[in-house]
């Protein structure tokens, strides 16, 4: 069962089952007007942003607080007012462009295919040539060092507004990074994990030259497989070369026609392709909306499928542990409970949260206290907390033998690199204490306190943050078209480098920058960041919040608001 | 130095106009038109409102029977 001690109530309510309240009379309410009944008993007054305490008593045993403040009406308008001015500036641009005013620098036809169907009028190639090229030099930036708590950069210089960069030839030296996801700090250059993997390149080389299944299984591929599954605390795992192939190579091997997918608002790009190559039908429920996703489930069985009304052959709940745009964690306890009610399957993607979260470091299920064998498919990548690359599938032997066989990307991708194996390998014994020292422990513990810390700093500045206040991705909201790129620009100055996103990745005015915190940022570094990010914060005026929390005042938590609750 | 003062104060609005209005991300000669055509329609708004400004308060108040 999935109730450990921490989940059992404390105010001796009705021992539960399934997360499901029985009322008096034996009969069982379902979730969502459980649901219902919760919220309205902890509405304070003050709210025009969905700032969720959701504490369900007997399904998850510590608070769960996140909160999305909602866009400023004046901010909305002016950035789509920022946005309107860049669009017709760029109708004009292209004007100049057609008619050779202008030398053209992007990508066009040919002078014989000009009266063929165009290529680049989309609203795509638009905003590429008129908004992205514009603050073009934000991204790609040449990292020349480890980048790891601290980074060298390769100074750029554009003489053509961001068409073509030169270097200068000078480095940018211990800048601060608050972009890499170098969750638990082990993408370094020195220490036990680089030394193991240098140790391995010398005995087996760097290429593995075949795919998994003909002669590219090494010795050490199994091992680390074990290795993961004990640390997931699952039967057996499977390890591939990449995490975006992960997804999408073996999402189509789990669903295929006739089965149905409950994916997300906001699942990563790699799960979305996963699952139309799948060729199962897909429906689309609200972000973390545990709401929507049982009325999607009660009409996927009540319904079947759409023609023939036949019970679909499998439901597949496909679900992030933390959504690294949103800063959100997953509602595990809630989709869980769902999941076994409807009989649905669980597939969880754990690329940001493992390592990240739990008391152990061990992800999600962790974090909320669960039993691992209640999500039938668990997958995460090694990019972020373990410094490697790659991705696993882990869950029960027959999954992993049949994913062995049937999953393209065992079949078709060459195998993993040794020396990320053992990088695997040694930050994993390293997280569960197997080395014989406690800096794994340390790193996790130290983690959390960094994401608390900065999360509340930042919001007592006055910033708004989007997230859950455990997440260790902080996207902190700019809006305006124009901060994206000053904000990228003045940080740099200020030897700081973050990541800004806009556009494709996020809606059209809800731009950001994601900082994200690391074990190995030490309390000055945060300070040093703190102070900075609330200067340029101070000159670019991005101190939107509403709601301005006291230093000292924490929120009282209320034991007395559910006595009234009546079954 | 109060004038280096309100040299300070005036270019950090200005730099906020500039973020806002998303011209900070434009070529300079974009932001110039762009300030011109501003400029030019503001300066004929303001040039309108002197000129028939007298005739507009003297409809209102004889419309409210103020005077005759």
């Amino acid at each position: 069962m999935t109730e450990s001690p921490a989940t059992k109530p404390a105010n001796g309510e009705v021992c539960v089952k399934n997360g499901l309240k029985p009322e008096r009379n034996g009969f069982v309410k379902s979730l969502d007007r459980c649901h219902e009944r919760q919220h309205k008993h902890h509405w304070h007054p003050d709210e025009d942003e969905i700032h969720a305490a959701s504490y369900h008593g007997s399904l998850y045993s510590r608070p769960f607080i996140e909160s999305f403040e909602e866009t400023p009406m004046l901010v909305a308008v002016l950035t789509y007012m920022g946005y309107g001015i860049l669009t017709i500036f760029g109708y004009l641009r292209d004007f100049l462009r057609h008619w050779k005013i202008e030398r053209c620098h992007i990508a066009r036809e040919k002078e014989e295919q000009k009266d063929f169907v165009p290529l680049y009028q989309d609203f795509e190639n638009f905003y590429t040539r008129n908004l992205y090229m514009r603050i073009r030099d934000n991204w790609n930036r040449p990292i020349c060092s480890v980048p790891g708590a601290k980074m060298d950069l390769m100074e750029r210089a554009s003489h053509d507004y961001n068409w073509t960069f030169e270097y200068t030839g000078r480095v940018v030296q211990d800048v601060i990074n608050l972009g890499s996801y170098n969750y638990l700090g082990f993408a370094e250059n020195t220490g036990p994990c680089a030394d193991s993997a240098a140790e391995v390149t010398m005995k087996y080389g760097v290429g593995i030259a075949s795919t998994r299944q003909e002669i590219g299984n090494l010795d050490r591929h199994e091992e680390m497989e074990k290795l993961v599954a004990k640390f997931l605390g699952v039967e057996s795992a499977m390890a591939f070369g990449m995490g975006f192939a992960t997804n999408s190579m073996n999402i189509p091997a789990l669903a295929g026609k006739g089965c149905l997918i409950l994916s997300d608002e906001l699942n990563h790009a790699s799960l979305v392709l996963g699952a139309r190559l799948s060729g199962s039908t897909i429906r689309v429920f609200k972000h973390n909306n545990m709401q929507s996703l049982e009325k999607l489930l009660k009409e996927a069985i009540v319904h079947g499928q759409p023609r023939t009304h036949r019970p679909w052959k499998k439901v597949l709940i496909v679900v992030e542990g933390i959504y690294s745009m949103e800063g959100s964690i997953v509602r595990l306890p809630e989709v869980i409970a769902l999941k076994k009610r409807y009989r649905a399957y669980l597939y969880l993607d754990e690329a940001h949260s493992i390592g990240a979260l739990g008391p152990r470091g061990r992800g999600v299920v962790d974090y909320f206290g669960l039993d691992p064998c209640d999500v039938d498919v668990m997958m995460g990548t090694f990019t972020k907390s373990f410094g490697a690359a790659g991705g696993y599938i882990a869950g029960k032997r027959e999954l992993i033998e049949y994913l062995r066989s049937h999953s393209h990307s065992a079949v078709y991708a060459t195998s993993m690199s040794p020396p990320v194996v053992e990088q695997i390998i040694t930050s994993m014994k390293c997280i569960m204490g197997e080395d014989g020292t406690t800096i794994g422990c340390d790193r996790v513990r130290q983690l959390a306190e960094n994401t608390v810390y900065f999360r509340k700093r930042l919001r007592e500045m006055g910033f708004i943050i989007y997230g859950n206040n455990d997440s260790p991705v902080v996207p902190m909201m700019l809006y305006m078209p124009a901060k994206i790129g000053a904000f990228g620009r003045e940080m740099l100055k200020r030897n700081i480098g973050v990541v800004v996103v806009g556009f494709p990745a996020t809606p059209i005015i809800e731009s950001r920058a994601r900082f994200c915190i690391s074990a190995a940022h030490t309390n000055d570094m945060l300070d040093r960041a703190l102070s900075v990010i609330s200067e340029v914060g101070d000159l670019l005026q991005l101190k939107y919040s509403r709601h301005r929390i006291q230093p000292s005042l924490a929120r009282p938590f209320d034991d007395n608001v559910y006595e009234d609750i009546d079954d | 130095m109060a004038l280096g003062d309100c040299w300070k104060q005036l270019s950090w609005f200005y730099y906020q106009y500039l973020l806002v209005t998303a011209l900070y991300m434009l070529e300079p000669w974009e932001r110039t038109v762009f300030n011109s055509l501003l400029v030019s329609v503001a300066a004929m708004a303001i040039y309108t409102g002197y000129v028939f400004m007298p005739q507009h308060i003297m409809a209102i108040l004889h419309y409210f029977e103020m005077v005759q």
